[in-house]
This record gives structure tokens, C-alpha cells and sequence, in this order.
């Protein structure tokens, strides 16, 4: 019975999650960890493209791809850059970026690791640290992309 | 589309690999601003009354250096040290935001960078 509304529940969102208006696109990939809670992977509207926070969870085995930092934000990177390849964007059509870190003394590292994906005309970002994350993560990336054309 | 990287130096450097904010299809996505005073790349000295004032400056220069201003900004994030400062923020950001303020999301924060007490960033669309 529970298992039942589970995939009642799971039929609802994914219905909810794939209704497609003109002004709000789901934009959904099994190539990243699927969502972990009642939200997209990202939304596209108004030439826009919203990314949901990624933490740094491998795809293949929905588990947390390293215990420190920069491994995370590797994969946290990773999974939005294929959110954005399945939208037809890349790291170069992100505008704003929000970084969440459980400790700022992971700053320096987050930066060098975040440099490699954001080379030329990197976008706006804020950084914060937070209490926690889901998972147990050390960060968490989201992100707004401007669509091509 | 062009992308433009805005800079200015009415607005501290950034201090990462990040652009102060990104012009794009007029719209304005302006990083996260802390008290920090261009000149020095210092915080401000202060409250957080203080530290508002600088943070919400620094965003109107970067705005000002993307061709619009405070009042066209439709939404903000206020990150706050401590929810403590949430009606001295608020005093100080009122005066700012006078007509029609943007949406505004607040949370505490569990520290911020450079041991600020508030951070703000916004997104605006230049007028046609």
C-alpha cells in the first residue's frame, strides 16, 4: 500500500514535472541524479534556464562521489553541466551562480575546482555557508542559464 | 546575444572566479555584495546598519556600471550572520528600496565570506 502511493506519488510529479506550457519548460535528463523531492531538475521560461541546486551525487550510483570537497564539487558541476547539454547550453550560458558551502574554509578549494568549469566571463555568483545540506553534502551549486537564439 | 561581463570599480573586485555581474538580454545578474569598500577590499568598519548600506552600494554601482539602477531590481537574496540584524537590515534596506522593493527571499546564513554580517544579491532587467 505504501510502496503503491509512492508510485502514485512518483506518477504525479513526474506528470506534474513533464506538462509543457509555452512559458514553463521542464527540462529533465536521467543522465543526472534525479530529483530527491517534488522539484525539476531545472525549468526553462522566459528565455531562461533555472538549474536546481546540485549536490555532488553520482549519477550512476546515487551516492555522494567523494567524501571531501572538491571531488563534490566536481560532480556538483558535472551534473549541471549535463543539465545544461540537455537544454543545448553549456557552463558558458550560465549568468548566476549560488554556491553553498557547509565550510567556508573550503572556499580556496571550491574556487579552484569551480575556475576549471567557468573559464572566460564567469558568472555572477553568491557564496554562503550553510548549516547543512541534503545528504550530508559539502556543497550545493544551482544555477540560472540565458537560452541560445 | 551578446554577454557582457560588467565591472567597475564602484564595486569591490570580485574575489573569486566570478564576474561582479553578467548583462545579458537586458537582464542583470549581480553577484552576492558584502560590506566591502571598493578602495580598500576591506570590510566596513560598523554594525550591520553599516555593513547594509555598503553591501546595497556596491550593488547600485555594479547596476549603475550595467546601465539601471536599484529600482529596477525585481528580486534579491539577503543572507544575514545573524537573524538578530533582521530589523536593523530591513531599516537600512527600506531606504533603498522606497517604492515597490523587489521580491526578497532572507535567510540566516551560517557564516559569510570575509566574516560579513550580510550579503545581498539581486537580479534586474534594464528598462527598454
Amino acid at each position: 500500500m505504501r510502496r503503491r502511493a509512492g508510485w502514485i506519488a512518483a506518477a504525479l510529479l513526474a506528470a506534474a514535472c513533464s506538462s509543457q506550457t509555452p512559458v514553463r519548460r521542464p527540462r529533465v535528463t536521467p543522465a543526472a541524479p534525479t530529483a530527491v523531492g517534488p522539484y525539476c531538475q531545472a525549468i526553462e521560461g522566459a528565455g531562461l534556464l533555472f538549474v536546481s541546486g546540485q549536490i555532488g551525487i553520482d549519477p550512476a550510483t546515487g551516492e555522494l562521489s567523494s567524501p571531501e570537497t572538491r571531488g563534490q564539487v566536481e560532480q556538483a558541476l558535472k551534473n549541471v553541466t549535463i543539465i545544461l547539454e540537455a537544454a543545448g547550453l553549456t557552463c558558458d550560458d550560465v549568468v548566476k551562480t549560488t554556491v553553498f558551502l557547509v565550510d567556508l574554509e573550503d572556499y580556496a578549494g571550491m574556487n579552484e575546482v569551480y575556475a576549471r568549469s567557468f573559464k572566460n566571463a564567469p558568472p555572477a555568483r553568491s557564496t554562503v555557508q550553510v548549516a547543512k545540506l541534503p545528504k550530508g553534502a559539502r556543497v550545493e551549486i544551482e544555477a540560472i542559464a540565458m537560452m541560445r537564439g | 546575444m551578446t554577454r557582457y561581463v560588467v565591472a567597475t570599480d564602484r564595486a569591490p573586485r570580485a574575489i573569486g572566479p566570478y564576474s561582479q555581474a553578467i548583462l545579458l538580454e537586458g537582464w542583470v545578474f549581480c553577484s552576492g555584495q558584502i560590506a566591502l569598500v571598493p578602495e580598500t577590499g576591506e570590510l566596513v568598519a560598523g554594525d550591520v546598519r553599516a555593513q547594509t548600506e555598503r553591501a546595497l552600494e556596491n550593488l547600485a554601482g555594479v547596476l549603475g556600471a550595467a546601465g539601471c539602477g536599484l529600482r529596477d531590481v525585481v528580486r534579491t537574496t539577503v543572507y544575514l550572520a545573524d537573524m538578530a540584524d533582521f530589523t536593523a537590515m530591513n531599516e537600512i534596506y527600506a531606504r533603498y528600496f522606497p517604492e515597490r522593493p523587489p521580491a526578497r527571499s532572507t535567510i540566516q546564513a551560517a557564516a559569510l565570506p570575509r566574516g560579513g554580517r550580510v550579503e545581498i544579491d539581486a537580479i534586474a532587467k534594464v528598462p527598454q
